[in-house]
Formats: structure tokens, sequence, C-alpha cells
């Protein structure tokens, strides 16, 4: 549900890309959808493990051209940035996830604490549409 | 996520609809030992009815890979499209592992 929500939201940003400019608006979806996914993994099978479940608090800012998520989550801190980068030519099973999250988004914060607060920028190409002229915003729980 | 596993004059053709993530891809572990069991010369995994998979996912497909290549056989990957595209081309694995892809 959660990453529906977030597909849904790209398509705000990128109300009229596929035919006005050359930037593929799917493309701009896919990489959002995906870094969000890996980063509820994360939280779900690590933040959480071995805690009692609790929410995941997820917020989507809609402005032209780009957009802001950020989802608070009251697991296990962890450091996205001390994750080490996986050796491709060895065809690694797992490992994937934070480095699938930090390829596909423009910009990357995180903030340990009560809650973790973890922030994604992604800006829409240049080349592509103009995006929306306004600015939505909403929050919705995800479990 | 749904799939089926499909087995004609030694290849079998595995096919994921839906989406491949955490949750669902314990339900695919059973039938990757299955293959790993029964050896076919050639498994085909159509994901053409895939609409997302997540990096659980594609260590599940990798580990089917492994699994095949350990005994000899040949494995390829089809009709791989949209975001589940978008993620393997990011892991070097469309170099890998796919055989076409789809319009």
């Amino acid at each position: 549900m959660a990453l529906r929500t977030v597909s849904a939201a790209c398509k705000l940003v990128t109300p009229n890309a596929r035919t006005r400019g050359s930037y593929n608006s799917f493309v701009f979806t896919d990489q959002v959808v995906s870094a969000v996914g890996e980063v509820y993994n994360n939280i779900v099978l690590h933040g959480y493990a071995g805690r009692e479940p609790d929410s995941i608090h997820l917020q989507i800012e809609i402005y032209p051209g780009w957009m802001r998520v950020t989802m608070k989550d009251m697991g296990t801190s962890y450091d996205p940035f001390q994750a080490p980068s996986p050796d491709l030519d060895t065809l690694p099973e797992s490992g994937l996830g934070i480095f699938i999250m930090r390829s596909f988004v423009d910009e990357v914060t995180y903030v340990a604490g009560r809650p973790n607060t973890l922030t994604l920028v992604k800006r829409l190409d240049q080349s592509g549409g103009s995006g929306s002229d306004d600015t939505l915003q909403f929050v919705s729980k995800a479990g | 996520m749904l799939f089926n596993l499909n087995k004609q004059n030694g290849t079998s053709v595995l096919r994921i609809e839906g989406e491949l993530d955490a949750l669902s891809v314990v339900d695919l572990r059973p039938t990757i030992n299955e293959i790993g069991e029964e050896r076919p010369s050639r498994v085909l995994v159509d994901l053409s009815p895939l609409r997302l998979i997540d990096s659980s996912g594609v260590g599940a497909v990798v580990a089917l890979f492994k699994v095949v290549r350990a005994y000899g056989g040949e494995l390829s990957v089809v009709g791989v499209r949209d975001q589940p595209l978008a993620i393997l081309r990011l892991l070097h694995l469309d170099r890998v592992l796919i055989r076409d892809v789809a319009p």
C-alpha cells in the first residue's frame, strides 16, 4: 500500500513527462518506488527485528520537478552510509538494498534517534516535463 | 506474487507474476530447491508478468542462477522489463542473466 502511494505521488511530479520530454517518467517512478521499498525492508527486517512491531511514518512532499520522501521509525538505528558497497562481480545475494536506495535517489540523509528519520530526495531530469505547479503534502501510515 | 513451474523436454520454465519482494520470496525458496534436486539442463525464468522486484527478490533469482550453474545447467531470464529491468541493470545482472528484453 505504501509503495502504491509513493507511485501515485511520483505521477504528480511527472504529470506529462512522458509526452513532453525525453525523460522517462516511468524510470523516475521505478527508481523512487525501489528506493522507498528498500528502506521499508530495512526497517521491517532489521530495525524492528526482535522488537515489538511499531509503525513506519511515511511523508511525501511533492514540488515542481522534485520530491522528498521522509520515513520515520522507532526501530534499531543503522547508518546507511556505513554499509559497504557490494562487489557486483561476485553476484551477491544479499547486501544490495542500501546500494539500490542510494543509487536511485539524488540525496539521502539519515538522523538516528527516536524516531530514526531517513529522507530521500529525487529530482526530475532537467530534460523532462516541468512537473506540477502544486505542492501537495500528505502523511500515511504503514505497518 | 504468483508463480508456476512448467517442465518440457529438459527445460523448466519458472514464471513469476506480481511482486517478488522480501515478503513473497519465502514462497519461492522450495521451488528453487526443487529445481536444484531435479537438475533440468535449461531453466528459463519468465519475468514478463513481474511488476516489482526488490533486493530480496533479486537475491532469490541469483541464488537460483548459482544453483543451476553449480550442477552445469543453463539459466536465462526472459521477458524482464520496467522496474525489474532497472534493478537488474543497476546490479549488472542483465549481462549475466538476461537472454532478451521485452519491448
